[in-house]
């Protein structure tokens, strides 16, 4: 088996569909057959879990006792991706225990798949959060996620400012998840079911439900263009398989440098 | 096998080009032939196919979501009811944007339902780029040009509307004279009133309905056979 893989969805500010990403992902990984669990930390309530009951659970991030029960397990649970949402505003934090647990340090012994998928939100402000996050990226897959899927607008951020961010980390990808009709966004909301069912015509228990046949339209276009984003920065790769860590790439450039 | 289900699509790039005529013989075309039918008037300033054919038709609005899952929801209904969408010039964008992003030519098939566009080609070059766009974001859709012969000249722009690879060749509607016109345009006329009164069947009137009605039912064999064997349709 390839070695264990976590997954971290988090943003610095609420309100910019961190969990509309951990959903598509949960249905990602699902669909290519990646035995996947995922803690939600928005506890107590868990908008994650209302989504996905089979294979989430609720936990409070900042605790010992929830950081073990996620951390701990990696090695003998039988998921080969532990996808984690983090509540809004906890990224950094979170980052920050991953250091002091030593969780970083197995990533860059290269035990440990680590990925994240860092959320902004539509405002200027979102991007010195990239300055927060850097430091504890260096053997990680960071991906920033340009999430459009409740916005009318489009980003302020003028694109150079953008590019001098995202070069700060290191072979960082940047995916942009499209905007997605809002009544058949407040329809999935409403079932509460993952996007997989609601284009299927399922319901909460597999039974089946009746949807409008333009909102599952609607949805299986969008989840089929943050899919073909996934595909792009090749995320099963990423999770799933064996392969060289950018160790090599980063001495590589440490040569070129010198 | 399931007899398949046709949805004609009645649309142009331009106002004023025959659509709303052609809807009315398409819906009563059906009627004609004792099948159940459903009108679809897609037209935000007036319904002119609602005002003739009240008892079969229903207005619908691509203005908002709602409005697009009322009438996309009920033009993929399995119910085997064949449908004509008349569809205004000015909506076309929005309702093919939506019929694209839904897949809706795919669970069409699935559903044994036939979309067959029919489009009133016109001299203008934004009818041209229409007609091709169509043919490009829809391959799989039965897709034919109606050359409206009471547009001038019409038949010197054939060129531009090509055979496409479902639907094949554009088909030529004869122009009615200016009193016929006045006739057919009078309000709550019927084709089939007319049909069912007239003694003299080589009144040409009811040649051009006799003409009509055959170019619809030539349509309909063609994307049959098209569903069923491609090849065969050469000779429809």
């Amino acid at each position: 088996m390839a070695k264990p893989a976590v997954v971290l969805v988090g943003a610095d500010k609420g309100g910019v569909g961190k969990t509309t990403v951990s959903r598509a992902l949960l249905d990602y990984f699902i669909a290519h057959d990646i035995s996947t669990r995922a803690f939600d930390t928005e506890a107590p309530k868990g908008t994650l879990r209302r989504f996905h009951p089979n294979v989430s659970e609720v936990v409070d991030i900042t605790t010992a006792t929830d950081q073990m029960k996620i951390f701990d397990t990696l090695a003998n649970t039988t998921a080969q991706v532990t996808v984690i949402d983090v509540r809004a505003g906890l990224l950094s934090t979170t980052l920050r225990a991953l250091r002091d647990i030593g969780f970083l340090e197995a990533v860059k012994k290269n035990q440990i798949s680590f990925t994240v998928f860092h959320i902004l939100g539509p405002s200027i402000a979102s991007l010195s959060e990239i300055d927060d996050t850097a430091p504890f990226m260096d053997d990680a897959h960071y991906i920033l996620v340009r999430n459009f899927i409740n916005s009318t607008t489009f980003f302020e951020w003028d694109p150079a400012t953008y590019n001098s961010y995202f070069k700060k980390i290191k072979d960082a990808h940047d995916i942009t998840v499209p905007k997605l009709n809002e009544m058949a966004c407040e329809q999935v909301e409403v079932a509460s079911v993952p996007y997989v069912s609601f284009i299927a015509n399922k319901g909460a228990s597999g039974q089946a439900a009746s949807f409008s046949f333009v909102l599952r339209g609607y949805v299986r276009h969008w989840l089929g263009n943050v899919w073909a984003e996934f595909d792009r920065v090749k995320l099963i790769d990423l999770v799933a398989a064996e392969q060289p860590r950018k160790g090599a790439a980063r001495q590589a450039e440490t040569k070129a440098a010198g | 096998m399931q007899r398949r289900t046709p949805i004609f699509i009645v649309t142009s790039s331009r106002p004023r080009v025959g659509k709303t005529l052609i809807a009315r013989a398409l819906v009563e075309y059906f009627c004609a032939q004792s099948r159940p039918v459903a009108g679809y008037d897609v037209n935000p300033d007036e319904f002119t196919l609602l005002e003739y054919l009240p008892s079969y038709t229903a207005a619908a609005s691509l203005r908002d979501t709602q409005g697009e899952m009322t009438l996309f929801d009920a033009l993929i209904m399995p119910d085997e009811v064949p449908k004509v969408v008349d569809l205004a010039h000015n909506q076309l964008d929005r309702f093919f944007r939506v019929m694209q992003e839904v897949n809706f030519v795919v669970e069409a098939r699935r559903r044994a339902i036939m979309p067959i566009v029919l489009f009133l080609a016109d001299a203008d070059d934004r009818a041209r780029r229409g007609y091709a766009m169509l043919g490009d974001r829809f391959p799989n859709c039965t897709l034919v040009a109606v050359l409206n012969e009471a547009v001038p000249q019409i038949e010197r722009y054939r060129k531009f509307f090509p055979p496409s690879p479902r639907g094949g060749a554009a088909v030529s509607i004869p122009a009615l004279t200016a009193v016929l016109r006045s006739i057919v345009d009078r309000p709550r006329f019927s084709f089939l009133d007319y049909a069912a009164k007239v003694t003299d069947t080589t009144a040409e009137l009811y040649t051009w309905i006799r003409c009509v009605f055959l170019t619809f039912r030539a349509i309909e064999l063609r994307a049959v056979l098209d569903d069923v064997h491609p090849e065969l349709r050469q000779s429809a």
